[in-house]
């Protein structure tokens, strides 16, 4: 079990969440020419690191935000959670 | 024409679980609140308005994160950031309330008759809450409130009282008997009175 901290309301359960996925893909840039590669990116294309990772996750059961995730993929450590406006 | 409150099917009176041998005052005391005014105020992302210069019947808007200011019983419960539920037996507060809180920057909305109610008194409260919901309930205080989740439900619980012990629990009407059965099939153990 997960114990994450949501930047609003404080240490939550997992339980309490819902994975949003990779918190560090952009969408390409408005009203600007965009390659098929570049929208397959940003569509499909997901890293899978080992390691630390940014992930995107959405306190559904508690305060409906989202919020940036950093997460050890192998130990599950949370070392950092930020509002989902803010960068880690 | 009748109205029927989300309930009334399921909360029947009297004694229940293991409440044999046990002082009234020892057993829970499970009841359905009714007609209560419900109402969701939420504070656009970009408007400018100070909250803290806003007030419902004198009660400041709590900009603190799981926090309830009430007078009496009307309550403004703190559910996310420029996120409030008002709950009040005052039924007209409302027209109040959509005057105060113009639709420029601000969303209400009446979910009065959307939520399905329950009280609980009683020194076992939190015990009942731990048995189906991940939150430390030891560090809830008189006046916090918190959304979570309780066997799979989404509550919203107000902390009302905490000696002796009185919580409320809103559900999704819709939800409202799921939640009725898992809470008393948790308050079992300690006895119950549904009143």
């Amino acid at each position: 079990m997960l114990y994450i901290e949501c930047p609003y309301c404080g240490l939550r359960s997992q339980n309490e969440f819902a994975y949003g996925g990779d918190g560090t893909v952009k969408r390409p840039t408005l009203n600007k020419e965009v390659s098929d590669k570049e929208w397959d990116n940003f569509v499909y294309n997901r890293k899978s690191p080992r390691g630390k990772h940014v992930e995107l996750w959405h306190h559904i059961s508690g305060c409906r935000q989202w919020i940036k995730v950093q997460r050890d993929t192998v130990t599950h450590e949370i070392f950092k959670t930020v509002s989902a406006d803010k960068e880690i | 024409m009748k109205s029927q409150s989300p309930l009334d099917i399921v909360h029947e009176k009297g004694l229940n679980g293991d409440y044999e041998g046990k002082n009234e005052s020892d057993i829970l005391k499970i009841n359905e609140v009714k007609n209560l005014l419900i109402v969701q105020i939420v504070k656009f992302k970009d408007s400018k308005i100070t909250i803290s210069n806003f007030k419902i019947n004198g009660i400041e808007m709590s900009e603190e994160s799981n926090m309830v200011k009430s007078i009496n019983e009307t309550r403004i419960l703190w559910v996310g950031p420029n996120n409030w539920l008002v709950t009040s037996t005052d039924k007209n507060l409302l027209p109040k309330i959509k005057e105060t809180f113009k639709e420029t920057d601000f969303a209400v909305t009446d979910l009065s008759h959307s939520r399905a109610i329950i009280e609980i008194e009683g020194k076992n409260c939190r015990e009942v809450l731990k048995k189906g919901c991940p939150y430390n309930f030891n560090d809830l205080k008189k006046n916090n409130c918190v959304n979570s989740i309780f066997h799979g439900i989404t509550l919203t619980i107000d902390m009302m009282n905490d000696s002796p012990e009185k919580i409320r629990l809103f559900a999704l009407r819709s939800f409202g008997e799921s939640m009725h059965h898992s809470i008393t099939d948790a308050s079992l153990e300690f006895g119950y009175k549904n009143i």
